[in-house]
């Protein structure tokens, strides 16, 4: 239970707190692992001093998970392709699907011949869960999977569909789950942002207001990390000589307490004055996450860093790196794709080919984060959701294209609380709509924040004179998934 | 100053009992009771936290059929028998007995609510049913009244500080005082003349004279717009997928700058806003006749917009949502937007309210404007066509007595209605029938009959006939031709016309962002001079609505543009089935056009040869004056359209509408709130006028709540957003009604009533915090010490360029863009990265792209724009330190301030620091202060000379100095 102590500890006053921290620069740093800072008293002003717990007594019950790794198929993999095989369409493969069943308007309104898949399935695993040939690594991990084939959305159109997975809301400008979990549940890490996004290349539509605060305090907005020596913003110090920075900022730091004697006591000054210890200790603690260092050879290999495949290697990197955040008591991690093509998983054409390469680039990363986690025994932990926004149609698109589908769509999770090997929901015969047990959005963000410890009905945010949620006013726990 | 006791002590009391309550809520012992418990600030709280989710206003979660926010609700028999409230007796009353039950199957709020009330709660309600159970409307719904109007600012601050036993702390000294003073009113720091100026001024109304030079300088106006721009959302494009360019936005921007500095009344800014497209008396600005009034307008415009959605119905709901979310916040302090899905859980505003609302927003049009309209324009306009109607007139007059029209027999004939097409829109007789023009460029009637003359040989060439056209005057000139909403029935619209990189356009449910892949068909570039049918295929949206746009211009990337010799004409507009029908009888056969047809006929048979040499000068300066009327650049505005009421939207769906329509009124609660507009259009400006309403009891108080609230950081009322049931209850409330009643009287006026505010002793309080007062008001809301706050992202980056000595003193134009870092990716990326240093240029002056935020600005809590924001959060994060000590930025600023610093020769170590603080800090340093920067100084000294190989030593040295300054927090807070 140790790992939950920040939830049960009494805080300390910011008082007390600073008390201890007199002592010289970088004091504050140690602590971090005693658990989040206390709110300032006036918490309905939001003068949020530091991301920590909103949930007043700790998580609503225990939690299964400590972290969320999501892993996010921008531009929606096409499920009759990948996790959900239909006979069917190959039998019925060229007809025209007007003559099957009612077709829905699409967005490009460009309805062709019902398209069987290119690839073939096999089961695997003691589960036998069928998985496409695209997804050969992934398949050897399906009995720690949990399948879900009845996935919704409300939206056709990628920037709509990506706010609302995100936020819960079609529109711009409402929370990222993210940004929820964070507001929630605060960090277990004061010198690595809670929320985390590892850019691979591509941004997804509608922008980095899928990775907002929305309403919420700016301070629940992700961190967009990149690979490489300067992985976020600002982290590089520009001093010429070792120490001059220290330097600086002991003086600034006398200068301000000085200032703040005269004045008195202002909690937000205090604040500012602790923000340098935390953004100075910031500035090695982030650059040594992405150096893999000490990481052997055999993990890299696990992840792909030996592939030929330049994507499958920076994907794999961002896997590591994301592990690496899990370790570090990092609460919300997103892998947006790698940049495979601009199209990313979205094809309107040449499946075949855009869908091979996609799944060339992240199916051994993720397998091999999956393994590496379950070896650490950090996968019981951490949660791990692989999906896109939408599925896509079971007919093409012109000849060899899909299009959009948001009436079914496969995904799944993986590690803490889920119940391995099993396969959730079901699509009619063509995979183009859900029949049994249609999960929402809302359904898996319930489910989801479940996992962390937190009620969803439960945790709110006044805004425009409504307490509002991810879930809105919808959202059922899967319980059939969970273990 | 004469002190009148008579204030109204009880209500001021039990306001001190509520916010110590909610200070200290968890101790057991609690304040006293109120001798006379006020239902506004002792019940209705207690009510709407813990009981209006179950007994509120909204019918569809109410249960047992008990309704506690009415007096009558909560009096009425209740089915199991008994009475909720019976007034003057306690223990009568189910209330007390149920939420005092000790059962967990009775207690009220029920134990899965989480929610228990307190003693102190408890013995509230009891007392109040003991003394009749008075009910009165939400404070903020009662008109604004006072008992006594002499009394001052400082008269009802102190009173609380009295009553608080609160000691005030003195008088800041001079320096805090013009800091203070110039960062509210301007968002700069005052420069060194200014501060050395005031502190040397010793006369009596220094103080004055020192505001009055802020309020009176261009920042002001920069200052103020940007608090304004929080409000409504504004961005510069549209977000979404390819975050397109939002046409003119920043000329709104510039409209607000102006206005604020022009100190237009806020009354008027309201009615700009929500109709400046319709004001009879339009406002032009004093220097250029620029036409201000209608660029406010672009307010509505500023949302978020979706290309190919999929579901456009939708898209409308949306976008029409978001226009009421803002509108109402912004200008009523309401969150009318709660009320799309049910009758507002708390507040009394009801469904019908939101769509009453609904039909104003659906009933406008988007349209581009002219942003150069202008006085000069408008006068030219007139005067041209005053010409054209004069010549038409004398050359009519001249031939047609020489022309019989033949008696036709078709005439006679009874045309019957066709099967294969309707006709949307004939402009081949006079008029454009029930269409709407706007912009210029259309004039006011049809083509028919103006006189062609030769310019050369002033012979009449011929009569024109009718056709709707864009070059009355020019090309090149902007205006528009709007059908009437009608409902899509057929598979095709028609529309024949000619013309040159202009569009026409099939708006289907007020949808703009028209493109491929969904909705690329229902836009036409018209791109020649030959007369042609353009077909739009519009099968898809069979039973939406729809109206048809005939526009001189064209859109580029959803980005408006009107080439110089643009222009668009039409015959008319059909909708029809199968094929482009052989024949279109003109419906609206009058005389004349085929009076015109016959005189034509005879002038081409050489029959009929008149001659107008007398008209070739007129004609010659028409021509040169029409030259004026071209449009260059457009800002995104509405117009107005057809009024349209609107069904209530079951549940906020929209596939599932009720019977009856909702009349477009205003909100039912407040005055005016039952009367339907009678306008033809949407009623935008009869909805300014209801709130502009002397008996509305909220626009004013708002207002003047807003403008407290950015002088004291906190808002009279905190929330400045919601003075609905749900928000704050105001600290001060007579002192809010006294503000807003001032407001009202001295003509709106936002620059009297900051003057007002900031010459109050109130506001020129020093930041000191006594211990004593912290401990009993620690989120000062007594005000008895003036609050430290953090600068806003705007004035803190504008702060570092004036103390570097690198602010652009540019005003207005286009945004500079952004820089553009590595972490800033996605579709819809610019091209190109802006200047790290913005230009120079001041904060307000930088772009607001919707997918590319500025990443110091956001950090530093500007809100992100998808709704109003009039209170921005002050959040406290690392990022921010990490901007201020490793920002590109802030590094170049600390090094263009530390070579300026260096040209001043002459200057002793003393000097140089004082140099320094004058510009970061408005103030001199202290000997200490001095000695302490020696020291700093000479270690960095140290540190350097250990790989000295620069010849900047010096310069090195003092930019990590001035870098240091930059991050101190005497720079960064208003101390």
């Amino acid at each position: 239970m140790s790992k939950y102590h920040n939830f049960m500890q009494k805080p300390l006053s910011r008082r007390e707190m600073l008390d201890i921290c007199k002592g010289g620069f970088g004091s504050l740093a140690l602590l971090s692992l005693l658990g989040p800072l206390p709110l300032s008293c006036g918490q309905s002003e939001r003068s949020i001093i530091n991301p920590s717990s909103n949930l007043n007594l700790g998580p609503h019950f225990l939690p299964k998970a400590k972290s969320i790794i999501f892993l996010y198929m921008d531009g929606g993999v096409s499920q009759v392709d990948s996790f959900d095989p239909k006979p069917r369409l190959t039998k019925e493969n060229g007809e025209d699907p007007r003559k099957k069943f009612k077709v829905d308007a699409t967005q490009f309104d460009n309805v062709g011949k019902i398209l069987k898949s290119p690839w073939e399935f096999k089961q695997y695993g003691e589960c036998g869960m069928p998985v496409s040939e695209l997804f050969p690594h992934i398949a050897t991990c399906v009995d720690d999977i949990a399948l879900i084939r009845s996935m919704t959305s409300q939206f056709p159109e990628h920037t709509n569909a990506n706010y609302f997975l995100h936020t819960g809301s079609g529109l711009q400008g409402r929370p990222s789950m993210g940004s929820w979990i964070t507001y929630g549940l605060g960090s277990e890490n004061k010198n690595i942002p809670g929320y985390v996004v590892l850019d691979g290349g591509l941004i997804p539509p509608g922008g980095l207001d899928n990775f907002k605060n929305g309403f919420l305090p700016a301070s629940y907005q992700a961190s967009i990390l990149r690979a490489g020596p300067q992985p976020i913003a600002n982290i590089k110090p520009k001093e010429s000589i070792p120490n001059l920075q220290e330097q600086k900022l002991s003086f600034i730091k006398a200068l301000d307490k000085k200032q703040l004697a005269e004045i008195g006591e202002v909690d937000a000054v205090e604040s500012a004055i602790s923000n340098y210890e935390l953004a100075y200790k910031m500035q090695s603690s982030i650059p040594e996450l992405t150096e893999f260092k000490e990481e052997s050879k055999a993990t890299k290999k696990l992840y792909g860093f030996e592939s030929d495949d330049p994507h499958t290697r920076g994907y794999a990197a961002q896997c590591l790196l994301a592990r690496r955040l899990v370790e570090r008591g990092v609460r919300f991690i997103e892998l947006t794709c790698p940049k495979v093509s601009a199209d990313r998983w979205d094809q309107h054409g040449n499946l075949k080919d855009g869908h091979e390469k996609n799944a060339h680039a992240v199916d051994q990363p993720i397998a091999g984060l999956l393994k590496d986690l379950k070896s650490r025994g950090l996968l019981e932990e951490t949660l791990v959701v692989w999906t896109g926004e939408f599925g896509r149609t079971p007919f093409a698109q012109g000849s060899n294209g899909r299009d959009h589908n948001p009436s079914a769509c496969s995904m799944w999770m993986a590690g803490a609380g889920i119940k391995g090997g099993t396969i959730f929901g079901r699509t009619d015969e063509y995979g183009y709509r859900v029949i049994e047990n249609e999960v929402s959005v809302h359904d898996l963000h319930a489910t989801m924040m479940h996992l962390m410890g937190i009620n969803h009905e439960h945790l709110t945010f006044r805004f425009g004179g409504r307490d509002i949620r991810l879930t809105d006013v919808h959202g059922h726990v899967i319980k059939d998934i969970l273990a | 100053m004469i002190v009148n006791r008579n204030i109204k002590r009880i209500w001021s009391l039990s306001m001190l009992c509520l916010i110590l309550l909610s200070c200290n809520s968890s101790n057991q012992s609690y304040e006293s009771l109120p001798k006379k418990v006020d239902f506004n600030f002792d019940i209705r709280p207690i009510l709407v936290q813990n009981c209006y989710l179950c007994h509120g206003p909204d019918p569809s979660s109410r249960k047992a059929n008990l309704r506690l926010d009415t007096y009558e609700g909560a009096t009425a028999a209740l089915k199991e028998g008994g009475y909720a409230v019976v007034p003057g007796k306690p223990s009568k009353s189910e209330l007390i007995y149920r939420i005092t039950h000790e059962n967990d199957d009775k207690i009220m709020p029920p134990p899965e609510m989480n929610s228990k009330l307190s003693e102190r709660e408890i013995k509230l309600l009891q007392k109040w049913i003991e003394q009749g159970a008075e009910w009165k409307p939400h404070w903020s719904f009662i008109k604004p009244s006072l008992d006594n109007e002499i009394n001052d600012i400082d008269f009802y601050i102190n009173n609380y500080l009295n009553l608080k036993e609160l000691n005030k702390a003195p008088v800041a000294n001079k320096n805090t005082l013009i800091r203070r003073v110039s960062y509210l009113l301007t968002g700069l720091p005052p420069v060194t003349e200014d501060v050395e100026e005031f502190i040397s001024d010793s006369s009596e109304n220094a103080y004055d004279t020192m505001v009055n030079k802020y309020l009176n300088s261009m920042g002001y106006g920069e200052r103020w717009a940007r608090h304004w721009m929080d409000l409504v959302r504004y961005a510069e494009t549209k977000g979404h997928e390819f975050d397109y360019t939002i046409t003119g936005a920043w000329e709104y921007r510039d409209y607000l700058i102006k206005a604020f500095n022009n100190d237009v009344p806020y009354s008027q800014l309201l009615k700009e806003h929500l109709a400046g497209d319709l004001l009879k008396e339009k406002r032009y600005d004093t220097e250029t006749g620029k036409l201000e009034s209608q660029i406010a307008t672009a307010f509505y415009a500023m949302g978020e917009g979706t290309h190919s959605p999929v579901d456009v119905r939708q898209d409308e709901a949306n976008r029409i949502d978001n226009m009421i979310d803002v509108t109402s916040k912004t200008f009523q302090g309401l969150t009318v937007s709660c009320a799309k899905c049910h009758d507002h859980k708390f507040d009394p505003i009801t469904a019908a309210d939101y769509y009453a609302f609904y039909g104003i927003m659906e009933s406008t049009r988007f349209t581009p404007l002219d942003a150069n309209l202008s006085i000069e324009k408008e006068n030219i306009a007139k005067e041209l066509l005053e010409i054209q109607d004069y010549i038409k007139a004398l050359v009519t007059e001249k031939v047609s007595p020489q022309i019989q029209v033949e008696k036709n027999q078709k005439d006679n004939e009874v045309i019957k209605p066709s099967n294969d097409y309707n006709l949307l829109g004939d402009f081949r007789a006079s008029s454009f029938g029930k269409w709407k023009t706007s912009g210029m460029a259309f004039g006011e009637k049809t083509t028919l009959g103006v006189p062609e003359i030769d310019k050369h040989s002033g012979k009449l060439i011929a009569l024109k006939e009718g056709v709707a056209s864009s070059r009355v005057f020019d090309v090149g000139v902007f205006g528009s031709l709007r059908s009437p909403d009608f409902i899509l029935d057929s598979n095709f619209i028609g529309v024949r016309a000619r013309g040159n990189q202009s569009t026409i356009r099939i708006i289907v449910d007020n949808f703009q962002l028209i493109q491929n892949p969904i909705y690329g068909d229902l836009t036409k570039g018209i791109n020649s001079s030959e007369w042609a049918n353009y077909i739009f295929n519009v099968e898809a949206w069979k039973g939406h609505k729809a109206y048809v746009e005939i526009l001189s211009g064209e859109y580029k990337q959803h980005n408006f543009n009107l080439a110089k010799d643009a222009f668009v004409e039409a015959e008319y507009a059909i909708s029809f089935n199968k094929e482009w029908p052989s024949e279109i009888r003109v419906t609206n056969n009058d005389q004349s056009a085929k009076q015109i047809k016959a005189i034509n006929k005879q002038i081409k048979k050489g029959h009929l040869k008149p001659s107008f040499y007398e008209l070739i000068t007129t004609i010659d300066s028409s021509k040169k004056l029409s030259s004026k009327l071209k449009g260059k650049t457009f800002i995104y505005g509405v117009s107005d359209g057809f009024a349209k009421n609107s069904p209530i939207f079951n549940r906020g769906r929209h596939q599932d509408l009720s019977e009856d329509s909702i009349p477009r009124r205003f909100l039912s609660a407040l005055p005016l709130g039952d009367v339907p507009f009678k306008s033809k259009g949407s009623g935008r400006l009869e909805l300014a006028h209801a709130m502009l309403n002397k008996e509305n009891p909220l626009t004013s108080r708002v207002m003047v709540n807003r403008i407290w609230h950015h002088l004291f950081g906190r808002g009279i009322v905190e929330t400045v957003d919601n003075f609905g049931l749900q928000g704050k209850l105001p600290s001060h409330p007579e002192l809010l009604d006294h503000l807003a009643i001032k407001f009202q009287k001295e003509g709106w006026s936002i620059k009297k009533m900051i003057k007002y505010i900031v010459t109050s002793e109130t506001f020129k309080r020093s930041t000191l915090v006594n211990k004593e007062a912290l401990k009993k008001d620690p989120n000062n809301i007594y005000l008895a010490s003036f609050p430290v706050r953090r600068l806003e992202s705007e004035a803190i980056r504008d702060g570092i360029l004036v103390a570097s000595e690198s602010l652009n003193a540019t005003v207005y134009g286009p945004p500079v863009p952004n820089y553009l870092t590595k972490f800033m990716q996605g579709r819809g990326r610019p091209e190109k990265s802006g200047p790290l240093n913005g230009n120079g240029r001041r904060s307000i002056y930088q772009s607001v792209r919707r997918n590319f935020l500025e990443p110091m600005m956001t950090v530093f809590d500007r809100p992100i724009p998808f709704t109003t924001f009039g209170k921005r959060d002050v959040t406290n994060v690392p990022s921010q330190s990490l901007i201020l000590m490793n920002d590109p930025f802030v590094i170049e600023q600390a090094e263009i301030m530390a070579q300026k610093l260096l040209k001043e020769e002459s200057l002793s170590f003393g000097q140089k620091i004082e140099w320094i603080y004058m510009r970061a800090f408005s103030r001199k340093p202290t000997e200490d202060e001095i000695a302490n920067a020696s020291k700093f100084v000479k270690q960095l000294e140290d540190m350097k000379k250990g790989n000295n190989n620069n010849a900047d030593f010096d310069l090195e040295i003092w930019k990590e100095y001035c870098h240091s300054i930059f991050n101190l927090k005497e720079f960064l807070y208003l101390i």
